[in-house]
């Protein structure tokens, strides 16, 4: 027993010396911003970590120029390895004893939920969950303003363009099977039921799943000309490998999570090319030659040579800049009601992602979205520009 | 050193009126810690428990009964899965629900303690990482699971709402005391269960278990027994985890969690109660905390972080997360292979003798 109790003294002592009282701080003082995000820098999910390093490059630039009104922005990044628990210790962390103004971004739905409720008690602003799902922005969080368009819209627009734009009698659909899929499914429902349409084929994956060929041996068996993919990024390369493979040639059509054209093009060795595959887009093309977009690539060579300027990376940008952008609005006299006050009245702002409009009451996300195809080359060609969802339910 | 004179002398909790008045100092402390500590490290020590109470109980079959589990990430998930459903689908009461959904656990436990009665070794082991995959992904698989999207826990309610008796506990505060409460009774409970005829039980099997058989220890009960006990921990702390986060998907009990659970006891010292304590705590403030903000610690942080992207990747500080933790682990196995728990035997020893 006097083992037991000798440990329990290890503990606390070194928990006490390291945990004694950190009074919560303001998010910001006299000489500079805090700013967090967590994301996954290790583990399973790690690619998509390159988001928060993107929000990085941002604030460095802003840095860089003399800060935002005298004030630099620190900015913090916490690895949750795509785990709702480190991220809620993250969070916390960040909010309790660093006392942070903000959160931008935050890959993941799970992730979000945990903290969503944890946020919004504390008022923290939150700009940009990287992640379609519904209940961020349904009901109402005051605290939390979206940007990535909603996957029922997604598949919305990406129906209609299929049925109006290039005349397809018989679509089909390949979804992972859970909320990203279900959710796009419903709102591809929504739209072909307008046009007296039903999905040949609607066949689910699992999101471990890597042998597609029953999938795709069924979408091709029910006629499709052209599928609606929900999937990850390797799905959708194994299920474009294996149709090619049978000699299937459908019109592939995918989500906006995968417009890293050039990632797609090399992992599905160049048949992502070849076949002209589609997705819907809510984004600038990042390698397209618009001030901004030149400006942010020369920033990223010059700032984090070793990044890749892909997709995610430009979207830590995205999701970063309407923030700067009001923080610049709110001018020295800063609190959080001040940002709050001018985040709501974000009308069209635009940077290199989606047209922003907020209002106190409505912090919804964007509903139009571009129809882009691969070109041979894998670059991005633009078939169709900013289209709304009319059908929104919401 | 530890002389024992009487049967009665080994089984009691305090071994003298030191050891009690400073354990009694020592409960004064956790129950005060509310009164100077921040929401967030509140919110560490209530992660910190619940994976204690996993690793006492985890110890139980590991370390004292020397059975392996890759798996015990699947009942923290039946605990946390059952405690919440139960409670929002039934509307039964938190604590009975949180007791059925530890029976179910340790149901499980049972189950999957069968074929450890013909495997050994790394055959268990991968039965046991079977289960433990398998569950994850049943839960994925089922929309009354709650499927991939996970599950939001309800607003705890300790009373019993369904008569009208609510007693609902909204703060971390409230829930670290809680937590703190079915932690001192779980780690009596293991202190004790040990000192039984099923501890001995346990620890006869797990140095031979054929000499225990011929010594009259049914082989069938208590290796069964052992999975299902040390599953009914790890379902009371999953029910704990549920409401300590709030809200778990099934990938929040990934292989990686199993794994981490092991290396809790291992660090802490396999075969002790004590071990698994200091074991937990440790790993859970290294991984969560530490090494977390070692990118602020000044000097030490900017050295590390520039370190890490002239070396390793771009992502940094992150890395330097698991490459420590690796070395924590590889350092206690070289120097230590006892744990923490090895380590205070030696310092206590050194200490009776000293200066000479």
């Amino acid at each position: 027993m006097k083992k037991v109790f000798i440990g329990f003294m290890i503990i606390s002592a070194v928990l006490l010396t390291t945990m004694l009282v950190y009074a919560a701080k303001p998010g910001f003082d006299d000489q500079e911003i805090r700013i967090g995000q967590w994301g996954p820098q290790t583990g399973p999910a790690a690619p998509w970590g390159s988001v928060a390093r993107g929000s990085k490059l941002l604030f460095d630039i802003v840095n860089e120029e003399g800060g935002i009104h005298g004030r630099k922005i620190r900015y913090f990044i916490r690895d949750d390895q795509y785990n709702p628990s480190q991220t809620m210790a993250g969070v916390r962390d960040l909010v309790d004893r660093q006392g942070v103004l903000a959160f931008v971004g935050g890959v993941g739905t799970a992730p979000g939920v945990a903290v969503q409720r944890y946020l919004q008690q504390n008022k923290i602003i939150w700009v940009g969950v990287c992640t379609g799902a519904k209940s961020f922005h349904v009901p109402h969080n005051p605290y939390l303003w979206n940007m990535w368009p909603a996957y029922d819209d997604d598949a919305s627009v990406i129906a209609k363009f299929l049925v109006e734009k290039k005349k397809f009698k018989k679509i089909g659909m390949l979804y992972q099977n859970d909320d990203y899929g279900l959710d796009s499914m419903a709102g591809a429902k929504i739209r072909l039921k307008k046009y007296n349409m039903e999905l040949v084929a609607a066949v689910p994956v699992e999101p471990i799943e890597r042998d597609l060929t029953s999938q795709v041996a069924r979408l091709k068996s029910a006629g499709a000309e052209a599928i609606i993919g929900y999937v990850a990024p390797t799905q959708a390369a194994i299920a474009l490998r294996n149709a090619v493979s049978v000699g299937f040639h459908p019109q592939w059509i995918h989500s906006y999570n995968l417009t890293d054209y050039v990632l797609m093009n090399t992992i599905t060795d160049g048949l992502w090319a070849k076949e002209g595959v589609m997705t819907s887009a809510f984004t600038e093309d990042i390698f397209a030659n618009t001030p901004l977009q030149v400006k942010y690539r020369a920033a990223a060579k010059r700032l984090a040579p070793t990044e890749r300027w892909g997709i995610f990376y430009a979207a830590g940008i995205i999701v970063a800049e309407p923030l700067v952008y009001a923080l610049k609005k709110v001018g020295r006299n800063l609190s959080t009601e001040a940002l709050k006050n001018e985040l709501d009245k974000v009308t069209n702002f635009q940077g290199i992602g989606p047209k922003l409009t907020w209002r106190a009451d409505n912090h919804r996300p964007p509903r139009a979205l571009r129809i882009w195809q691969s070109g041979p080359k894998a670059e991005v060609i633009v078939l169709q520009d900013w289209t709304e969802n009319e059908l929104s339910t919401y | 050193m530890d002389m024992k004179r009487a049967y009665y002398e080994d089984i009691e909790l305090f071994k003298s009126g030191t050891i009690l008045f400073w354990t009694i100092v020592f409960l004064i402390v956790l129950f005060t810690f509310p009164l100077y500590l921040s929401d967030y490290s509140l919110y560490l020590l209530n992660l910190i428990m619940v994976y204690i109470i996993v690793s006492v109980g985890l110890n139980i079959l590991v370390g004292s009964t020397g059975q392996i589990s890759l798996g015990h990430a699947g009942f923290f998930a039946i605990g946390a899965y059952a405690t919440v459903l139960i409670m929002t689908k039934l509307q039964i009461p938190f604590f009975v629900a949180i007791i059925a959904a530890a029976f179910i656990a340790a149901f499980f436990g049972f189950i999957l303690g069968l074929p450890a009665l013909r495997l050994e070794g790394p055959y268990l082991t991968i039965a046991t990482l079977a289960f433990g995959l398998a569950i994850m992904h049943i839960i994925g698989h089922t929309p009354f699971f709650g499927g991939r999207a996970g599950l939001s826990a309800p607003t705890l309610d300790i009373g019993i709402p369904q008569i009208g008796l609510s007693w609902i506990l909204e703060t971390v505060m409230s829930k670290y005391y809680l937590v703190l409460a079915f932690t001192i009774i779980m780690v009596l409970f293991a202190i004790n269960i040990l000192k039984t005829r099923a501890g001995r039980a346990f620890v006869a099997i797990r140095d031979s278990d054929i000499a225990a058989e011929v010594i009259g220890i049914n082989l069938t009960m208590y290796k069964t027994l052992s999975f299902a006990l040390s599953a009914f921990y790890a379902g009371i702390a999953g029910g704990l985890f549920a409401f300590v986060l709030g809200f778990f998907d099934p990938f929040t009990f990934n292989l990686i969690l199993s794994i981490i659970f092991i290396v809790m006891i291992v660090v802490g010292g396999l075969g002790s109660v004590m071990g698994s304590i200091t074991g937990a705590a440790l790993i859970t403030y290294l991984m969560y905390d530490l090494f977390k903000n070692v990118g602020e610690v000044p000097f030490v942080g900017s050295l590390l972080i520039k370190v890490s992207e002239q070396w390793m990747t771009i992502t940094g500080m992150d890395n330097f997360n698991y490459i420590a933790l690796g070395l924590v682990m590889i350092g206690i196995m070289l120097f230590e292979p006892l744990g923490i728990f090895g380590a205070w035997i030696r310092i206590k020893k050194y200490w009776k003798t000293w200066p000479f």
